[in-house]
């Protein structure tokens, strides 16, 4: 309960941001963008409109947290708001669960108005049949910027916002690639192998997050696919947060 | 709840100095644990044995001191004063107390519970030196987060913040955002956020600091309210005229060490006055040497003032002005002021650091 109440104001303090409104009109101004392309997409105009729609919220979304996530707490220490919200009976690790569920309702509504507009264009080009493979791939987007949100606040808690911004786009691009990491280590003899999996394993599996093919094509995904994404991301966040909390619960704020 | 003028109603009906956990503002409050209920008569507000804090550097591993082994107490329903100069670790202390720093070593209780525990922040009010908000929020909203934050709920928070920032003469600006904010207003919103859920201690770190004499003159009448409501009050300033208007015990804490801790009428009662005798200016006169050592003469505009160090001499300083017919216009007792005692308790320290260092 007491999470819910710093994530409430986590986000109040999000979406009052000049930035995070500049992000979203500047969003919804690449939607436009990707139907001013699409004659050059040679008939492939809608799917080209559905991807590069899809994304454009991955992307800003991105740009979102490695901007507000990754100095989330530091500004906090930075700025001293911490001070009075860690003087009351706030357990540390609820305070950081708050900053990144608030972060994460954020992240979600700027997906959640970004995927509509999306929807409301193809709506006006006559495709409305587009709306549940639409709505699936922006719920797998909002996960997947939970997973990287949760590594940016822990970053964010123990790091510069400078830091934490390199760390946390290293674990994307990393994750984006942890197939392609398995896939070497398979390949790879002994000691090699175990590191190159041990990393695969440490970094977000984001592939599992992406159904833009699927959904350029209007078509959805399982019900299954759902559930294990849904599952493997509170996990992954559980994990990052607990450790976050674990570094956290012993520092000093001078 | 802890709406300001039921406070002060309830207060009336209250005993200052033993008021049971269970009839204050804040009774029912989900932190408060049944067994600090029954302990509040009997314990102290702050208790301290051998806490102490070292920084270490990460590079270098080079440590240092933050504050020496200290022990401490702090009765229920005073108000105490917490000083030294920059550096001296009276932050630091205030920091470990409300769980920003954790110690090196040492124990310390609040309201009877052990600083570890999440709880023990649950009765306390704590104001940052130089406090910093969320620029974007209003004061309400502001003072309806920190007070649900420390277990009121939402409708009493609601109420109470409004009512703490009409107390704090913000009631105008309710809808006005934090970035807005003079830097004396900030202070007092910090001041109402320390208040707002009405807590049993109040830990306040420079009160005072960047206000103006209006600014600085609410925040000691806040503070005198809240000791006539039972609450204890823990607080380091610089400002020593309001240490000494307002405490009833002080801590001098010099380079990390306690230096005194001390009742402020016994501090400057007990120290040694002076009485200081104006006489006509202009006058041509020489001390005589029985009296030099313990006279200091200054000469300022059209008087002389003679200062003299032994009280009890004054019959004798006087015997002999009036024999040398030099006119006597006033003769003041003076006490040394806090200050005046502060310093020197600082200078002998420096005194003593300067002779502990010097090879033998």
């Amino acid at each position: 309960m007491i999470a819910l109440l710093v994530a409430r104001n986590t986000f109040r303090e999000v979406v009052r941001d000049r930035v995070l409104m500049a992000l979203v009109i500047g969003g919804l101004v690449l939607l436009l963008g990707t139907r001013l392309a699409s004659p050059l997409a040679m008939g492939e105009g809608l799917r080209l409109t559905v991807d590069l729609g899809l994304s454009s919220i991955s992307w800003l979304g991105l740009l979102v947290v490695l901007t507000v996530g990754t100095a989330l707490v530091s500004k906090e220490i930075d700025r001293k708001t911490i001070f009075n919200l860690l003087s009351r009976p706030l357990p540390r690790p609820f305070y950081l669960i708050g900053k990144w569920l608030g972060l994460t309702v954020a992240l979600a509504t700027v997906a959640g108005i970004l995927g509509v507009a999306l929807w409301l264009m193809l709506v006006l080009l006559g495709h409305a049949a587009y709306a549940g493979s639409i709505a699936e791939a922006v719920f797998l987007a909002t996960l997947e910027l939970a997973v990287i949100n949760s590594l940016a606040v822990m970053f964010s808690a123990l790091s510069t916002p400078l830091l934490s911004a390199l760390y946390t786009l290293g674990f994307f691009l990393g994750g984006q690639w942890c197939a392609d990491l398995r896939l070497l280590a398979a390949r790879c003899p002994g000691s090699l192998r175990m590191l190159l999996e041990g990393t695969a394993n440490v970094l977000p599996n984001l592939p599992l997050f992406n159904m833009r093919t699927l959904a350029a094509s209007g078509e959805l995904t399982s019900w299954t696919h759902l559930a294990i994404a849904s599952v493997y991301a509170l996990l992954y966040c559980g994990c990052v947060l607990s450790l976050a909390s674990a570094a956290f619960e012993s520092r000093d704020f001078k | 709840m802890p709406d300001p003028d039921a406070l002060k109603s309830r207060a009336q009906d209250r005993q200052p100095l033993a008021t049971p956990a269970g009839e204050r503002p804040d009774a029912g409050h989900p932190h408060v644990s049944s067994g600090a209920a029954a302990m509040a008569g009997d314990v102290p507000a702050v208790s301290i044995r051998g806490l102490s804090k070292q920084y270490r550097h990460p590079w270098t591993q080079k440590i240092t001191r933050g504050l020496e082994p200290l022990d401490l107490e702090v009765r229920r329903g005073e108000v105490f004063g917490y000083l030294g100069p920059n550096g001296a670790g009276k932050t630091t202390t205030l920091k470990i107390l409300t769980g920003l720093l954790k110690p090196t070593s040492g124990t310390a209780m609040i309201l009877g519970e052990p600083i570890e525990r999440v709880s023990s922040r649950a009765r306390i009010g704590f104001l940052p030196e130089q406090p910093y908000f969320y620029d974007s929020l209003t004061g309400v909203e502001y003072l309806e987060f920190v007070a649900r934050l420390s277990g009121m709920a939402g409708r009493d928070a609601t109420r109470a913040a409004r009512a703490w920032l009409a107390k704090v003469g913000l009631g105008e600006r309710e809808r006005m955002v934090l970035r807005k904010y003079s830097k004396g207003m900030l202070q007092r919103l910090g001041l109402a956020a320390a208040m707002v859920h009405g807590p049993e201690l109040l830990i306040l770190d420079e009160p005072m600091s960047g206000l103006d004499p209006f600014g600085r003159r609410d925040v000691r009448d806040l503070i005198l309210e809240q000791r006539e409501r039972g609450t204890t009050v823990l607080f380091s300033s610089h400002i020593l005229p309001d240490v000494e208007a307002l405490c009833d015990r002080v801590a001098i804490l010099l380079e990390g060490r306690l230096e005194r801790v001390a009742n402020v009428g016994d501090l400057v009662e007990g120290s040694s006055p002076v009485v200081e005798v104006h006489v006509e200016g202009g006058r041509v006169f020489e001390i005589p040497v029985k009296l030099a050592p313990v006279v200091e003469r200054s000469d300022t505009g059209g008087f002389t003032g003679l200062r003299l160090r032994e009280p009890e001499r004054l019959q004798e300083l006087l015997a002999w002005l009036l024999s040398e017919r030099i006119a006597v216009h006033a003769v003041t007792p003076v006490r040394p002021s806090l200050e005046q005692l502060f310093m020197a308790a600082a200078e002998k320290s420096a005194f003593h650091a300067q002779g502990v260092r010097r090879p033998a």
